[in-house]
């Protein structure tokens, strides 16, 4: 009964139960609860402390932006402008708002704002989707591609341009940056010609990928029913992040198993069969694992990315708040980060857990 | 066993954030449709791209295209319009140009600059006028601090306006003979800030400084260096102390004011009563592949003008302009440069009845004369660095702005009962020529060459 | 005409100072059908000459011939048994096997070859294992796969290269008698590398010592002239088996002794298989070599 709830439980991921249970089930008492206070509660608890620190750092901001104001208006218009700022500040109006760190509770209210104008959002689109329906299934007998919703999407939306751009990106490195690792690692000379190239493109800044990317697109994508702003990000995504798979491929190209190569030998595959069948598992876990980390380079790039190409991503929700200024904007940046962050973690689990199903262990 | 679990554990992961997103969301998805209370009544006609993509830059006066998208009048004449806001002038040029968007809020001296040789090239047309005015001149607390003396006072003491150049001419030769070059910014090169701040230091003897083929910068014998800077970023750079003063759109005077950093001198109302400021831009391709599709945008453009026009939708349009969407700033500021008043040196408000005008005095009919105008300061400075003769303005403007269009607009909203005879100008294009400047210099778009010629400060023909 | 022929083959890595002369002056023939042992102390160029027998190296002087022509690479005519079983990990032992029957007999249909694998599986007695990864076998039965898959390719010398030095005494006694079962089967000619000289007594025709590197090279042969199959039990007792023994050991320890004498001087060791050590630590966390 205990072990079968612990395997459920594993299975749905909340394995860092298990001491918890198998403690309350009188089993090692002592060991267990020791665990799962180490394994769990630790870590809720530094969140907490976190949460803590944060909110009184923004207080502490916020008290010092609020003094700073009252005494500009002292020493610039005297002490009956310093009064009025200072009631003002009181009062709560937003006009003379301190515009600092926004504190953990502003930040949850911006969430839930964001939330309910999803929500918003989504019923809007529902509306227009009826509206339209009719006008769309004349226009579709007419071979005409259907009115698509014209509202600004929800932060969700966004999220999930996001991804998909990460997505394109990633598959874009992929297919860019494997084939091209296992040319180069499969020869000594090529490797060490590009060598020099490879080192210079890596450290390049993603806004001037973005710039190149952009050069080029602009010249060659001529067909302006195509999205460019999600070509140009979806490219630059992928070029920034391609160095760690293209390397970490072409290491494991060059440096798989004497045991293996012999096999090969021996068994006299052709070039073809040499690299699918062996060369390329055998390089599979270290290409996974310049997958896992072109992944969390493409998802760390795309917010500068998606700001200067215009996608309508993160990347230019949170230059769009930035823009806005409003009371409330530092917040949904805040939100956004946390977004951003909680994704990339995910991400990386993901990837993680590709990795290991693809890294074999020889013993 | 070890990979499953890992993967059952991140999906997990995901549920429970999509849980607790759905989790505090729930009881709130009640809709807030706000769409035109009146039954539609336009006649449609035959749209050849219902789906269009409009770009904007977060000002307040892109309001004519959240108004017409907010209140229908695209729907009304079955266009389907997305309205995206872009990251900076360069940008929204570009993406008109590359067919990203499909049009787009410019500045008016963009889509002239674009067909007459400065910058990118492309060909723009402006059928469509989206408001006069809404700028201002604003210089930094030391320079207020020195020009005040020069200002004229009333009774009360308080400065006599409108604040003429003259003032600010002995502060730049203080600082020039300490050794400090006096900066201002402007928003864009092309932009009406650029060329109205010129026009104001012109006539106050005040060389703004020449562009020439090699100086694209334009401070070929400049007592006044002007520097591109984007907007918002203005305040900031201005008490950071790299420029002394700037000329931009609002929120961002009144900011200068309310933060303490700056004092607005002069509106662009008091240096060209009733100057074009921004302009609805589209290709001239797209316009001439899609005429309807053109003519229908202008249609719902002109309606949303006369409806900001009107006072008391104003509030409600600074609400819709707050959307995070559109301008986003918060109510309060936005409705500061909305109200009609004008704030100078703090606590000195004076009306400013006309300061952002979005239908009034034929404001969304794009005049020849007023586009001619841009072009005559772009000769005058040097953006344009040969001398044309006087029928090019003329050609090079018919190219560009297109009253066709927007006389067809009109013509149909008449019919439709959205406008009235007297709002739609009995016209060739060219205002009567007009003494409303700082300077009073006479301004007949008839004859560019006499008036680039009328200047003291500027290039000559 | 000897099936394969070894004339005067002399073989080297490196060069300038750190050139070591691993074997010099190697002489082989061995006929068709014979099981050859050749018994050696570790790092004495075993694996070198094997890997000129099947092609991985080819020799500085001399030729090594194969029906009298040279050798020009490797080929599936022969059959190699890896000391570590170069097992592909990514693949089931169902799937290494195919990989080798899928390239030496492209023309057979699906069916044919789902038989003639499952057959060198079942000869190794590995037919409840078969979907099993090569990580969930043990030594012992990983090296079996290696046998099936050299067997399958059906070579026409297999070469065994230490097939059984990592394993433990008692999974090695069975797999050699295995080996000489299957061998005896169809009496392939075989090459067998040791370094144990009870070994080769089991399994081998004939034993040829040889001698500790640097310049290795073969010492006289001795004939085993046991009856097959060969039972450890009896042979350990019979004395021929201890003369024989004992002579093979006294040999090697001889010349192991004199070349002691002067190896004062230090020996660079070639480096033959160079490692990478992250990725080996990285998939061979356990292995005993």
């Amino acid at each position: 009964m205990k072990d079968k709830s612990i395997k459920s439980l594993k299975f749905i991921g909340m394995g860092f139960l298990e001491p918890l249970i198998r403690a309350l089930s009188g089993e090692e008492r002592k060991k267990n609860f020791g665990t799962f206070v180490k394994g769990t509660l630790f870590p809720i608890a530094s969140i907490f402390l976190f949460i803590t620190v944060w909110h009184f750092a923004a207080h502490a901001l916020y008290n010092k932006e609020a003094s700073v104001k009252i005494e500009k208006a002292r020493a610039e218009q005297g002490e009956e402008a310093a009064l009025e700022v200072q009631n003002c500040i009181r009062s709560g109006e937003v006009s003379c708002q301190p515009n600092t760190l926004p504190s953990p509770a502003q930040v949850w209210m911006a969430y839930q704002t964001l939330w309910k104008d999803h929500l918003d959002i989504s019923q809007k689109k529902r509306d227009f989707n009826q509206q339209v329906a009719q006008a769309n299934s004349k226009r579709a007998d007419q071979g005409l591609a259907p009115i698509k919703y014209t509202g600004r999407p929800s932060f969700l939306d966004q999220i999930g341009t996001s991804l998909k751009t990460v997505a394109a990106g990633v598959i874009l490195a992929l297919f860019v940056a494997v084939p091209v690792g296992i040319i180069i690692g499969l020869s000594e000379v090529l490797r060490n010609s590009f060598n020099w190239l490879i080192q210079i493109f890596k450290p390049v800044s993603p806004v001037v990928w973005l710039l190149l990317v952009f050069m080029i697109v602009k010249t060659v994508v001529t067909d302006p029913n195509l999205d460019k702003s999600f070509i140009i990000s979806f490219i630059s995504v992928g070029l920034c992040a391609m160095w760690a798979t293209l390397i970490n491929t072409s290491l494991g190209v060059s440096t798989v198993d004497k045991d293996f190569i012999n096999v090969s030998k021996v068994l006299n595959l052709s070039i073809g069969q040499n690299i699918f069948k062996i060369i390329l598992p055998a390089s599979f876990p270290l290409i996974f694992t310049g997958l896992r980390i072109t992944v969390s380079v493409a998802w760390m790039v795309l917010i500068a990315i998606e700001l200067l190409a215009q996608s309508p991503g993160l990347g230019s929700f949170v230059w769009e708040e930035f823009q806005n200024g409003a009371n409330d904007s530092n917040a949904k940046i805040i939100v956004a980060m946390f977004i951003i962050g909680i994704i990339g973690f995910m991400l990386d689990r993901i990837m993680l857990t590709v990795q290991n199903l693809m890294t074999f262990s020889k013993a | 066993m070890n990979t499953f679990r890992k993967i059952s554990q991140s999906c997990f992961l995901g549920a429970t954030l999509m849980l607790t997103l759905y989790g505090c969301g729930s009881g709130s998805t009640s809709g807030n449709q706000e769409g035109s209370a009146e039954s539609s009544h336009t006649q449609k006609l035959e749209i050849e791209k219902p789906q269009l993509t409009f770009g904007f830059i977060k000002l307040t006066d892109m309001a004519p295209l959240a108004i017409a998208k907010e209140l229908g009048y695209f729907e009304d004449e079955g266009l389907f319009v997305t309205v995206e806001a872009q990251s900076n002038w360069k940008n929204i040029l570009d993406r008109v140009i590359d067919g990203q968007i499909d049009g787009a809020h410019m500045l008016a001296g963009q889509p002239i600059a674009a067909g007459s040789g400065f910058g990118r090239q492309a060909a723009l047309v402006t059928p469509f006028s989206m408001d006069l005015n809404g700028n201002g001149i604003t210089v930094s607390n030391e320079v207020w601090a020195k020009m005040k003396p020069n200002i004229p006072a009333d009774g009360e003491g308080k400065p006599i306006h409108p604040i003429k150049a003259d003032a600010l001419a002995p502060v730049i030769q203080e600082y020039k003979t300490s050794g400090k070059t006096f900066k201002m910014g402007v928003v864009f090169p092309v932009s009406t800030h650029n060329y109205e701040l010129r026009y104001w230091l012109a006539a106050g003897g005040i060389h703004p400084g020449f562009y020439t083929a090699d100086n694209i910068q334009g401070q070929v014998d400049a007592e006044v260096l002007l520097s591109v800077t984007p907007p918002p970023q203005m305040p900031a750079t201005l008490e950071a102390g790299t420029i002394y003063g700037y000329c931009v759109g609002e929120p961002w005077n009144q900011q200068a004011v309310f933060k303490g950093i700056g004092v607005p001198v002069i509106t662009n109302y008091d240096i060209w009563k009733n100057n074009p400021e921004k302009v609805f831009v589209m290709t001239k391709s797209f316009v001439e592949q899609y005429p309807n599709t053109a003519i229908a945008v202008t249609k719902a453009l002109i309606r949303a003008g006369k409806w900001l026009d009107d006072p008391n939708n104003r509030p409600k349009a600074v609400g819709i302009l707050s959307k995070s969407a559109y301008v986003g700033a918060d109510s309060v500021v936005i409705a500061n440069s909305m109200t009609g008043t004008f704030e100078y040196e703090k606590g000195d408000k004076r009306p400013s009845p006309d300061f952002n005008v979005f239908f009034r005095y034929h404001a969304t009919y794009p005049f020849y004369s007023d586009g001619i105008w841009f072009l005559t300061q772009m000769r005058r400075w040097g953006q344009i660095p040969d001398s044309k003769p006087a029928d090019w303005y003329s050609q090079t403007i018919r190219e560009i702005y297109r009253p066709d269009i927007w006389s067809k607009a009109a013509a149909l909203l008449l019919k439709e009962g959205y406008l009235e005879e007297s709002e739609i100008p009995e016209t060739d294009g060219f205002k009567p020529p007009t003494r409303d400047f700082i300077d009073g210099n006479s301004y007949d778009g008839k004859d560019p060459i006499g008036y680039i010629n009328s200047f003291k400060i500027g290039n000559k023909d | 005409m000897a099936l394969l022929e070894l004339k005067n083959v002399s073989k080297s890595f490196g060069s300038g100072s750190t050139k070591v002369n691993v074997l010099s002056n190697i002489n082989l023939a061995v006929e068709e059908g014979e099981f050859v042992a050749i018994v050696g102390f570790s790092g004495s160029g075993k694996t070198t000459l094997i890997n000129l027998v099947n092609g991985l190296h080819f020799p500085d002087q001399g030729e090594v011939l194969l029906h009298g022509l040279p050798i020009t690479g490797p080929g599936p005519d022969r059959g190699v048994i890896f000391q570590n079983y170069s097992l592909l990990p990514w693949l089931s032992v169902y799937n290494n096997i195919k990989l080798a029957v899928d390239e030496v007999f492209p023309k057979l249909s699906k069916m044919e070859k789902d038989l003639h694998i499952k057959k060198y599986i079942s000869m190794v007695n590995l037919s409840h294992a078969k979907d099993k990864m090569p990580s969930a076998l043990s030594g012992g039965m990983r090296q079996r796969v290696s046998v099936a898959r050299a067997l399958a390719m059906d070579p026409e010398i297999l070469l065994m290269d230490e097939p059984l030095s990592a394993l433990d005494a008692l999974t090695r006694g069975t797999l050699q008698e295995e080996i000489v079962t299957i061998w005896s089967q169809n009496r392939k000619t075989a090459i067998l590398i040791t370094n144990d000289v009870d070994e080769g007594i089991l399994m081998a025709d004939r034993i040829i010592p040889l001698t500790p590197g640097p310049n290795a090279t073969l010492g006289p042969e001795f004939k085993v002239d046991f009856e097959r199959p060969r039972i450890v039990t009896e042979i350990n007792k019979n004395s021929t088996y201890k003369r024989l023994r004992n002579d093979i050991l006294e040999f090697l320890i001889e010349v192991g002794s004199t070349r002691r004498q002067f190896s004062d001087q230090k020996y660079l060791l070639p480096n033959l298989q160079p490692t990478y050590p992250g990725r080996r630590a990285f998939w061979k966390k356990n292995v005993n070599t």
